[in-house]
């Protein structure tokens, strides 16, 4: 125990004793759920009844139940449309750029953050159709052959878009899948009724041989190759949906890098959200040590300078430009009409993840759990501050405005936290939340611990 | 081949299917059957539009109107340029005279009111109930009627004269303080005809032409002749003397804030300076030469060097012209304030050179005091019968006035009003009167001219409305007296050919060619005027008014430009068009100079109480540099409380707060008349405007330059990006890559890339547009004009208030330079904002879906079918001039038949799509459509095609036409030195619409940008 950790270096299981433990532990989390997942399924799925009564009434009456207006054709909706994506981020970061950088403390998260990946597209997924004022025509974004001979435009940064969600939808789901397959045979092998035939069926006739971890493995390793650059493309390219424009506040070619800063900042936020009640709850201390969250931790204060540091430049550029609309828009950013919004995302983003500079908070699991609630929170705003600060404060006074979200618009936030709870919810009960077989790697080989126990 | 299907026998099993699933899948609408004419009519022909000549009803200006129907249902109106008031352009609410037309709160048929309430009735039984009641009044039959052409007049006099009773005129808005004026000047009974155009220093004390003169429009064309900067360079002055800039004094260039009430103080003075340098004033000659300046300058709040200074001016600029108080402002000696306009204009010359006593708008109005004796009258029970028409005195006058109560006391009560208002809410009978455009009659708007007024349309079937000369005719008829015809038709035109003579068919080519042109006109023989000044015939006080209450503020209550008297208070249109001074719509307020509501803490917004002596009301404030510290302002029209279904409840009546005081001598009743308090009552509301922020932040956005500078090409924001050549950037096939000369950075901006190329067409045109700034004085007719032709619904108070206003155009309003505190220039830049047109549109490549694109002919193209919604076109543009549906609003706010009005050539759009500014789209392909039937190419003259702004713009600002023509008119003017385009400079967006800058008198500030 104590001596295998040292041996296989900082990062291993201290209180994992055999391989078969982990599939206990593991696995147990599969069992009949209890009340409180109940519970919490129930909210999840009166919030997921929300969202989509919401978008059908939005449907049937109107974008008019929105606050939106001109000039903030944008709003609540595109702002969390790009939350969203920026939480699916860090789940390909961690499960495809880790894996192939070697970093040794991701196996135990990263099931949990490739999840979240999936689910969280599928949520921002959402968010394009949604905010169409005709959402039935959705498919027109899609180069489909029609008879018509009508193409979307190709120069559009929301047909890019389109292609970038649906790309980075379909790997990471294929990724997820793929990992899981081993695991979910386990869970096979455990299972009786109605769920063996299920896990059956998604093992897809996993049985261990050597052919088919040889084949797993190529799989694995080249579908996050695959993945790697989607982790930087696809936000950049919803960076672009704002920075192609000539919206003041929009058209800086920072964007790109920022916002995929950003991404896995709030995506590796949203990890540790989801990390900590999930390791209180499924009783997985021994594998989501505090070594994990340190390593988290150091993440988010990278991803947070690199965030800040935007921030300020965007200021600075728009201060060192000397262009008098620029230079407008963002002194109304930090004292105009939504300085509040602001503010929230500077002190949520820029200051509150310096206390992770030092060691004892980011040992400190609540701590990291509530500066994770604030990075969550800022994220959000820092959106809302890019969408609709600039849109309110464009080039023309006379149309400058005010945008206040309504009710409905509100409800479609709460219900998209509510959709993506229910897949995660599902998830934490249906597949291994911890990756079983990959744990078993880096665990020490049993035959070792045995010789050294006899010595 | 085997036994099974065979080929033919699948397809049409598969045909038949198939087509059985696409009727089925299609609709899940009933499915109409379509009912094509059997006898098709013959002045109709599908698709084409059928023009008829009118006269607009709207006011006493009486504009001719060319009025548009399509497949027999009047859909726009337009004015007549044959017509000398309207010369071819029209006001905003003219425009929505088309909203009353199709009012769905009109009365459907007549009602008898029967145990208090009002129920529907034949025409023949109303009609035998009027009979029997007027033959009972026993010749007490009073005829309460608004302004009515000479036809109506002449049958109206004509019924009272055979039944017994009299006929008493009642005008909301009198000017009669000026004939009074006139009458003790000149010894004429007519109005002056003013010559604006060929003035070049222009005094108004108070007088608030462009909005609520005689003839607004009018006086636009002139106005706008006379300020506007022409080709010698020069450019007409225009000072404004009063306590509130109206948006005539927003287009000042100077105000002179004086106290209300002081206009005769001011005028006299200058008058009196000129005496002193040896002008004659005739018998007003020492009157003048003892009048104590220092008085005069107390009086006004401005210093004697002021009024000097002015005096010299109003000479050595001339050919100068005073105009005395507007029709709403008329205090207690509002007589005598026109008086001393005339004098001044007598002694600086001006009689028989910009001030005409000959050819005056003759559409006389009555003053108040003939009001008051009626009222007293029917107060009294010597009216057995009171029959009102064309006019809403229950609503539009003072509560002081008891005319409710005296209408309470007469036996029986008609009302011939269209559609219910306060008035006929009092009524025991009302005969529902047709429209104007369903109506014969006529107008005499200026001495030898007559226009025609001609049914355009069969009346609105959900209306069995009755035109009140028939009505009149035959109550008559059935009374036992013939009035001469049948039918108020039969009527009009005997009355005409007995005016033209006996000649038969001369008679009938007459008629047929005045209803062709819309109007004739005849020499007439001056009318009697005296030379020069008369002597007073009774002494005049030229003293300050006196004002009941001792409140901090003294109101002024002037007639709204949209609602005027309240007539157009139930109008959408009329109701979502943004002030043009405030930019509020929907709902009332009361203006409040910042510095004065800063002194009493109140804020904008605030919710106060206005209170005089003889009531008050609620209303909000907002805040206006251009009003005294010591003045407050609320417009009249609002605050009906029976006046339909948009139009009950909305704002305050300001005039409940006058007292109904009539002005000596001129009977008038007095509006400014009353000092008030303001006491915020705790509330506030966030005002229902369209202004973003009322200053340019020194953006090039509507610049302007100096007369000085003009000729040096020099300017507010210099000229960068307004001169040179239009550039265009993309055509239909797409972006024409250029030689980019290796990148070297001489080689930008790319030539090639901004001329544009366009792949594969052979455009001839690119449309575009010119406004010259310094004519437009943001009136706003185009935006209403505009909404009428492209079937642009209203999206309501709350929708404004939200910021989802629908128009396609819009006035903004940015000060410059507005000083309440002492006399100094106004810089008021008005500037029409419609979608610019892009050669380089921000708009188009962010699309997702093509739904906006470049055509061959340089326009920004919205296909409304191909819109999905995502509002990303919007976000882009720089203008801000996209709107969206977020409801089905044409289908949600507009009721049948208002629905009646959509413009067949234009799609009604749906919710989830964008929209903008078209450039008149339809209108550019009926005039290619007809250059093709002509035989001429698609190639349309200059001068064919004339957008609805352009149309309908009194001050001639805006020019439609081909900027690849060099010899077009637009390319004409866009030579101009003062063209620029907004933003361009900075953005490179190209726009296709020019702007011409705002010509000033003073220095104007370089601003931030070269």
């Amino acid at each position: 125990m104590a001596t295998a950790t040292k041996e296989r270096g900082a990062l291993t299981h201290p209180d994992v004793h055999h391989l078969s433990d982990v599939n206990r532990d593991v696995l147990k989390i599969l069992s009949r759920p209890g009340k409180g997942w109940w519970a919490l399924f129930a909210l999840a799925c009166a919030g997921v009844g929300l969202f989509f009564g919401t978008w059908g009434y939005q449907l049937y009456r109107g974008l008019g139940v929105w606050g939106l207006n001109s000039p903030s054709g944008w709003g609540v909706d595109i702002t969390t449309f790009v939350f969203w994506v920026g939480i699916a981020h860090s789940g390909t970061l961690i499960s495809a750029i880790l894996f192939l950088f070697r970093a040794p403390w991701r196996q135990s998260v990263y099931r949990l953050a490739e999840a979240m990946t999936v689910f969280a597209v599928m949520t921002a997924g959402l968010f394009p159709l949604i905010h169409l004022g005709r959402g039935w025509l959705g498919y027109w974004l899609f180069p489909y052959p029609n008879s018509r001979f009508l193409w979307p435009n190709f120069k559009s940064p929301l047909v890019w878009d389109v292609f970038a969600v649906t790309t980075y939808f379909t790997v990471s789901a294929t990724f997820f899948f793929l990992g899981c397959i081993p695991d979910i045979a386990a869970a096979r092998d455990q299972a009786t009724g109605l769920r063996k035939k299920f896990y059956s069926l998604i093992s897809l006739g996993w049985r261990g041989t050597d052919t088919q971890w040889h084949h797993f493995g190529k799989a694995y390793i080249f579908l996050a190759a695959l993945a790697t650059p989607l982790v930087l493309s696809v936000h950049s390219v919803v960076s672009w949906d704002f920075a192609m424009s000539i919206v003041p506040g929009w058209h800086a070619t920072i964007f790109a890098p920022y916002f995929v800063a950003g991404a896995i900042f709030s995506g590796v936020a949203m990890v540790i959200t989801l990390a900590v009640p999930m390791r209180k709850i499924f009783g997985l201390e021994a594998y989501l040590t505090i070594k994990h969250f340190d390593a988290l931790a150091k993440l988010v204060m990278l991803t947070s300078l690199i965030v800040l540091y935007a921030y300020l430049s965007e200021f600075f550029m728009a201060w060192y430009s000397g262009e008098e609309i620029e230079r407008s828009s963002f002194w109304n950013r930090l004292f105009g009409q939504y300085w509040w919004a602001t503010w929230i995302m500077l002190v949520c983003n820029g200051m509150v993840p310096v206390l992770l500079w030092f060691k004892r908070v980011r040992h400190s699991i609540s701590a990291l759990f509530v500066i994770s609630i604030f990075i969550n929170i800022g994220m959000w705003f820092e959106r809302w501050v890019i969408i609709v600060t600039s849109l309110t404060h464009e080039y023309e006074p006379w149309a400058w405005g005010v945008y206040r979200p309504s009710i409905f618009e509100m409800s479609l936030l709460a219900g998209s936290f509510a959709w993506f709870g229910f897949w995660f919810l599902l998830f934490t009960r249906l597949l291994p939340p911890v990756a079983i077989a990959e744990l078993k790697e880096v665990l020490p080989p049993p035959l070792r611990r045995q010789r050294k126990e006899a010595h | 081949m085997s036994d099974g299907i065979k080929r033919r026998d699948f397809l049409k099993v598969l045909g038949a299917s198939g087509a059985g699933a696409a009727l089925t899948g299609c609709s899940p609408q009933k499915v109409e059957r379509l009912i094509p004419y059997v006898v098709a009519p013959e002045d109709i022909t599908p698709g084409v539009a059928s023009w008829y000549t009118t006269v607009c009803d709207g006011c006493a200006a009486q504009c001719g109107m060319w009025v548009r129907t399509r497949e027999g249902r009047a859909v726009k109106v337009e004015g007549n340029p044959n017509h000398p008031v309207s010369g071819g352009a029209l006001c905003g609410k003219g425009h929505a005279t088309l909203q009353h037309l199709y009012n769905p709160d009109r009365y459907g048929g007549p009602m008898i009111r029967e145990n208090g309430t009002l129920r529907p009735a034949t025409w023949e039984e109303a009609e035998a109930l009027l009979a029997q009641r007027v033959q009972g009044a026993a010749g007490n039959v009073l005829f309460i009627a608004g302004a009515m052409g000479p036809s109506m007049s002449a049958l109206a006099d004509a019924f009272l004269g055979a039944v017994g009773g009299r006929r008493v005129q009642y005008d909301a808005l009198s000017d009669a303080p000026l004939r009074e004026a006139m009458r003790r000047a000149f010894g004429t009974d007519a109005l002056p005809r003013y010559e604006l155009a060929g003035a070049r220093f222009l005094v108004s004390f108070g007088d608030d032409f462009l909005e609520s003169g005689p003839s607004p429009v009018e006086y636009h064309r002139g106005f706008a002749r006379m300020s506007a900067v022409d080709e010698h360079g020069t450019k007409g002055h225009f000072v404004y003397a009063g306590p509130r800039l109206s948006l005539t004094g927003l287009n000042a260039d100077e105000w002179i804030p004086i106290r209300p009430g002081s206009e005769a103080a001011l005028a006299l003075g200058m008058a009196a300076v000129l005496v002193a340098s040896g002008a004659d004033a005739g018998p007003y000659a020492s009157l003048l030469s003892s009048f104590d300046l220092g008085a005069a300058a107390q009086a006004t709040g401005v210093g004697e060097d002021t009024i000097r200074d002015l005096a010299q001016r109003f000479v050595s600029e001339g050919p100068s012209l005073a105009l005395g108080p507007g029709v709403g402002a008329h205090h207690r000696s509002a007589t005598a304030a026109h008086l001393a306009t005339l004098v001044l204009n007598h002694v600086a010359g001006n009689v028989g050179r910009t001030l005409h006593l000959q050819g005056g708008p003759v559409g006389a109005t009555r003053p108040w005091a003939d009001m008051e004796a009626a009222i007293a009258a029917m107060a009294g029970g010597q009216a057995g019968v009171v029959m009102v028409h064309g006019a809403n005195p229950a609503y539009s006058l003072p509560a002081a006035s008891r005319f409710t109560e005296a209408v309470a006391a007469v036996g029986f009560k008609v009302s011939f009003a269209s559609a219910p208002d306060e008035t006929s809410a009092l009524a025991d009978l009302v005969l529902p009167d047709r429209h104007f455009l369903e109506s014969w009659g006529d107008s005499a708007p200026h001495p030898g001219v007559m226009a025609l007024r001609q049914p355009v349309m069969q009346a609105v079937p959900h209306f069995d409305a009755k035109q009140t000369g028939d009505v009149l005719l035959s109550v008559a008829s059935r009374l036992g007296h013939a009035l001469g015809g049948a039918t108020f038709y039969e009527y009009l035109r005997g009355a005409h050919q007995a005016m033209h003579g006996a000649d038969a068919v001369a008679f009938e080519a007459a008629w047929r060619e005045a209803l062709r042109k819309g109007v004739s006109e005849h020499p007439v023989e001056g009318a009697g005027a005296a030379a020069g000044l008369l002597e007073p015939a009774a002494a005049v006080s030229f003293e300050a008014p006196a004002l009941d209450g001792d409140g901090d503020f003294t109101l002024v209550v002037y007639p709204s430009s949209r609602f005027g008297a309240g007539e157009f208070a139930n109008s959408p249109w009329m109701l979502e068009l943004p002030d043009p001074v405030s930019k509020i719509a929907w709902h009332s307020w009361v203006e409040l100079n910042p510095a004065a509501a800063e002194a009493r803490g109140i804020r904008e917004g605030d919710i106060v109480t206005v209170a005089s002596p003889h009531g008050s009301v609620e209303v909000p404030v907002w805040l206006y540099p251009g009003i005294r510290q010591d003045v407050v302002a609320v417009a009249m029209g609002a605050g009906h409380t029976d006046f339909g279904r948009w139009g009950t409840g909305k704002g305050a009546n300001a005039m409940a707060l006058l007292p109904a005081v009539a002005e000596q001598p001129s009977g008038a009743l007095v509006t400014l008349a009353t000092k008030v308090t303001l006491t915020p009552t705790g509330r506030r509301q966030r005002l229902v405007t369209t202004e973003g922020s009322d200053s340019q932040h020194d953006r090039p956005i509507a610049p302007a330059v100096a007369l000085a500078a003009l000729g040096h090409g020099a300017g507010e924001h210099g000229t960068e990006g307004g001169h040179g050549p239009l550039k265009e950037l993309q055509g239909v096939g797409g972006f024409v890559p250029v030689d980019a000369g290796g990148g070297k950075p001489e080689a930008f901006p790319l030539e090639g890339a901004r001329y544009g190329q366009y792949a594969g067409t052979e455009a001839k045109a690119r449309w575009g547009m010119a406004i010259d700034l310094d004519k437009c004085t943001g009136c706003s007719a185009c935006v209403t004009a505009c909404q009428a032709e492209n079937n642009i619904p209203w999206s309501g108070e709350d929708q404004v208030l939200m910021g989802r206003e629908l128009h396609w155009m819009r006035i903004e309003r940015y000060y410059e330079h507005v000083d309440a505190t002492h006399a100094s220039h106004v810089d008021v830049r008005f500037l029409p904002m419609m979608c610019q047109h892009c050669g380089n549109a921000p708009c188009e490549p962010v699309c997702p879906v093509y739904a906006t694109y470049h055509t061959p002919e340089g326009v920004n193209a919205q296909v409304y079918n191909r819109c999905v919604g995502t509002r990303y076109c919007a976000n882009n543009c720089p203008y801000k001039v996209r709107v969206f549906n977020w409801y089905r609003y044409s289908d949600e706010n507009v009721p049948e038949p208002m629905n009646w009005q959509f413009n067949p050539d234009v799609t009604v759009r749906t919710n989830g799509v964008m929209e903008k500014c078209s450039m008149c789209m339809q209108r550019i392909r009926d005039a290619e459509n007809r250059a093709v039937l002509e035989g001429r190419g698609k190639v349309p003259r200059d001068g064919d095609i004339v957008t609805a702004c352009q149309q309908s713009c009194p001050a001639e600002a805006i020019v439609f036409g081909n900027l690849r023509d060099p010899d077009s008119r637009i390319s004409h003017v866009v030579r101009s030195e003062r063209t620029y385009r907004v933003l361009d400079a900075l953005i490179n967006t190209q726009p296709g619409v020019n702007y011409l800058k705002k010509v000033t008198f003073h220095e104007v500030a370089s601003g931030g940008h070269q």
